[in-house]
């Protein structure tokens, strides 16, 4: 279950600046120098537990203090961030504690649909996803429970409004377009089923062209359109910024969030001789997007710092580590086993109809997935990841951590909300190993309740890719003492547990999921009063 | 809190806010995870939620959306509700960019500053003195991402202006001849020669291929260890079909270490490493094994899992679980057989 830390000689080769000093260097070997530092630990590298603990309910049961004021317009991000941090580390609230949240939460619900980031200011993606996940964590059915206040059918109108003819979505009205919003969009879309064929269409072709030349994500990108059709032509689409960590992780994610729709629209929906029927049709709308998948893995794998960064993400070419790019570009590579890159399963043959392997493991035969069953056996020393887990989880406990409890960009700066989640999802994903288990899928498709909506291909396919994500038993791999250091797994697509993914959307689905192996020691302490 | 702020009366003292009645942010008095807002803050916040709750547009209200703004710049609705009201009393436009100036300078992290200076460049139409300006930000801070977005997006919106267009190879030239490393730059290179379509001038692509891969190798034989000009290097050949084997030539001399009796020679299509460099290069070896799982032989996917092998177990060992990985997926592949 656990790997041995052994002590081991660190490499400590600074990266090279060929005797030709630039700022960028400059910086660099300064970095290397406080990290380095950091890297002398003794004994094995402990997640101070209690200390963050105390600093996230400090937080939240004293308050922020007043320089968080810069964030007042992200409120529902702060609480998101806090309890989160808290499902991470296997504490879940007190039911007073979560009443509480859930009426403040309800508070930043617009009258026209979506959350804003106070009560009284404008409804915005942004807060949207922060809202509704702090929900899936804190809410539940019923009066005052959170989730049946969620006005779905304006949040809806919301989504519809800030939609583009590009197919990429403004963050809110008069704002600026970027593809953290449309990951925000999505995922909040996904968790209350109310993504619509109408809603997404176009958006892929808009990430695709968000894809720069060194693999990773821009924020956005520059539509042109013909002066003949109107449409948005796909050449030039130009990239507005460089690759990004964050950005990269919020177009990777949305885009394997949009394959059930992307499958469904381009096998059966629209045929080659189709007219185009929106303004979201592209100029060659009927060329199913593609993403240079080995270029971007390519990419992330060079975002991880050398060894005297401590192995620390960093989230663009040449700049500095940062803890937050644990989740960004480490939690990307979760999001990779989707479509096929590196991870366990990706041994065996992929490209099996599910219907077939869960028919031939209904009849209990050998087919595809008893197959695969049995040559996952004795596998569990084998690590097929492709960015480093250990190293990662060694930046984090050395470097990320403040003494005085939360976690931080890099020492010596102070820790914040934001670097404490971040750091602590990436954490999670370094030892964790998560994958899309086509056994997981088809039981979920076998006890899917068919319903008479018209989406309900797309909202079957959807759930059940959702559902599917499990962590093979035995491959955790956890750095230093590991009842201390062990972090709740998070689902790659949404960064919520697993089981409160699955939670909020049974509910708004109305499906049941398959049972699990049961998870080890998950959490039902309490957070102390302070 | 800045000392200069602290004597300015609060909105709740100013006789003309007399007639509006403050709003607090929330109904119970003990939220969970409250902010512990300043007085300043909440004041300001407090007068904001009542002017948006009345849908008042007035003089006062920019007023108002200032003195918010400057207290968080990231308060996107007052951003919002102050360009509405901007355009709901036909303001000047001209003068907001002015304030704009002062604010962007001041919070060049934040979102909401760039995007207000691009609503009103929208309006405006004016984007030629706007590129002497984001020369004035780059020098506060040569790699942030809103000033460098910002700039492409002008250059796009703007696409025809040949005016604005003409000095822009110039300008990225000069920024990365201040910091080769600097990727932000090396990234507006490419929106500028292969991003946008072809400019007049430059309809000759065999030539501005040739051009870009000169310029790029001799980066890197200033500073062989830069990701951003392989990756730019790259780039170039991908972007155009080009095969990798063209750089065959180049490539390798830095993939061994550096020949202390090597002869000055000048070769611009192969510029070979400088004095100082620090070989053999990671960057180098990486292109130098993509040539070789192209060529499609045995003979040279055995010459790529070799220089992967010794990615993995030498040059890059904190990858070595990628490098593992290539070769594990040549080997796989159909032409391995």
């Amino acid at each position: 279950m656990t790997t041995e830390h052994r002590p081991h000689h660190r490499h400590t080769k600074p990266t090279a600046a060929d005797g030709y000093p630039t700022a960028t260097s400059l910086i660099q070997q300064e970095t290397e120098n406080i990290l380095l530092e950091h890297g002398l630990s003794n004994g094995e590298p402990t997640l101070q537990k209690n200390e963050h603990l105390r600093f996230l309910a400090r937080n939240m049961l004293q308050g922020f203090p007043a320089q968080y004021s810069s964030q007042d317009a992200s409120q529902p991000w702060l609480l998101f961030w806090t309890l989160q941090a808290f499902s991470v580390l296997q504490v879940g609230l007190d039911p007073g504690n979560r009443q509480r949240a859930v009426n403040k939460i309800l508070a930043w619900q617009h009258p026209k649909g979506g959350f804003c980031g106070g009560p009284g200011q404008s409804p915005h993606l942004l807060p949207t996803y922060a809202a509704v996940c702090a929900l899936a964590i804190v809410g539940k059915p019923g009066p005052g429970g959170g989730w049946d206040e969620i006005d779905r059918a304006k949040l809806y109108d919301f989504f519809m409004s800030l939609k583009q003819p590009d197919g990429s979505f403004r963050v809110a009205e008069h704002m600026e377009v970027d593809v953290r919003g449309i990951y925000c969009l999505l995922v909040t879309a996904t968790l209350l089923d109310i993504v619509t064929p109408e809603l997404v269409k176009g958006t892929a072709t808009f990430l695709a062209s968000c894809q720069t030349y060194e693999g990773g994500f821009s924020s956005a990108s520059h539509p042109f359109y013909s002066i003949e059709t109107d449409r948005v032509l796909r050449v030039p689409r130009p990239n507005l910024g460089e690759a990004h960590g964050g950005y990269t992780f919020c177009a990777l994610a949305s885009w394997v969030l949009l394959q059930n729709y992307l499958n469904l629209d381009f096998s059966s929906i629209s045929g080659p001789g189709d007219q185009p029927e929106s303004q979201w049709d592209t100029e060659l709308t009927r060329d199913k997007p593609e993403i240079d998948v080995k270029k971007l893995t390519r990419w992330l794998v060079d975002m991880q710092g050398s060894e005297i960064e401590l192995g620390g993400f960093k989230g663009r070419t040449n700049k500095l580590v940062d803890g937050c790019y644990s989740w960004w570009c480490g939690g990307a590579f979760v999001l990779l086993e989707a479509l096929g890159v590196g991870g366990l399963q990706n041994l065996t043959a992929r490209d099996v109809e599910v219907d077939d392997i869960y028919s031939q493991a209904a009849k209990g035969g050998k087919g595809p997935a008893g197959e695969q069953t049995e040559e996952h056996e004795g596998w569990d020393d084998i690590d097929e990841s492709l960015f480093n887990r250990k190293a990662l989880q060694e930046y984090i406990l050395l470097a990320g951590q403040h003494p005085a409890g939360g976690l931080r960009d890099k020492p010596p700066k102070a820790a914040d909300s934001y670097h404490t989640l971040y750091c602590l999802s990436g954490l999670s994903a370094a030892q964790h190993h998560l994958y899309p288990s086509h056994p997981r899928k088809a039981q979920t498709l076998s006890i899917w309740k068919d319903d008479d909506s018209s989406s309900n291909a797309l909202r079957k396919a959807i759930f059940c890719d959702m559902i599917s994500w499990v962590e093979e038993e035995g491959t955790a791999r956890i750095i230093g003492p590991a009842t201390t250091n062990r972090l709740n797994a998070t689902h790659p697509l949404t960064n919520l547990t697993i089981s409160h993914t699955e939670g909020i959307m049974k509910h708004f689905y109305g499906q049941e999921v398959p049972p699990r192996p049961i998870p080890k020691p998950t959490g039902t302490k309490k957070v102390a009063k302070s | 809190m800045s000392t200069e702020d602290q004597d300015k009366p609060l909105f709740s003292e100013l006789p003309e806010w007399a007639d509006v009645v403050p709003i607090p942010q929330y109904e119970t008095d003990a939220p969970i995870a409250p902010i512990l807002y300043s007085v300043e803050y909440k004041d300001a916040t407090d007068y904001f939620r009542a002017i948006v709750k009345a849908g008042e547009r007035s003089a006062r209200v920019l007023q108002l959306t200032q003195e918010l703004i400057r207290l968080n710049p990231a308060h996107y609705t007052a951003w919002q509700y102050r360009y509405e009201t901007l355009l709901s009393l036909s303001s000047s436009l001209e003068a907001e960019l002015k304030l704009t100036n002062s604010l962007t300078f001041k919070y060049l992290k934040t979102y909401q500053v760039w995007h207000h200076r691009r609503l009103l460049i929208t309006h405006l139409r004016t984007p030629l003195p706007e590129l002497p300006f984001l020369n004035r930000c780059l020098a506060l801070d040569a790699k942030n991402y809103h000033t460098w977005s910002y700039r492409q997006w002008l250059l796009s919106h703007f696409i025809d202006d040949e005016d604005l267009w003409k000095g822009e190879i110039d300008f990225v030239e000069n920024t990365i001849a201040d910091d080769v490393r600097n990727n932000s730059a090396w990234h507006h290179r490419f929106f500028v020669v292969f991003g946008c379509g072809v400019r007049e001038g430059e309809e000759d692509r065999a030539r501005v291929i040739k051009r870009e891969l000169i310029f790029t190798k001799q980066n890197i034989s200033l500073a062989p260890n830069n990701p951003s000009a392989w990756n730019y290097l790259r780039g170039i050949l991908d972007h155009n079909n080009l095969p990798y084997s063209l750089l065959t030539q180049f490539v390798k001399p830095y993939t061994v270490p550096l020949n202390p009796n090597a002869v000055d020679i000048v070769d611009l299509e192969n510029p070979p490493p400088v004095k100082g460099a620090e070989l053999p290069c990671v960057y180098a070896i990486e292109f130098l094994a993509d040539i070789n799982e192209k060529a499609g032989d045995k003979e040279s996917l055995l010459k790529a899992v070799e220089l992967w092998k010794s990615l993995a177990n030498e040059h890059d060992t904190i990858r070595r679980k990628y490098w593992e990985h290539r070769v594990r997926d040549a080997l796989q592949s159909p032409a391995s057989a």
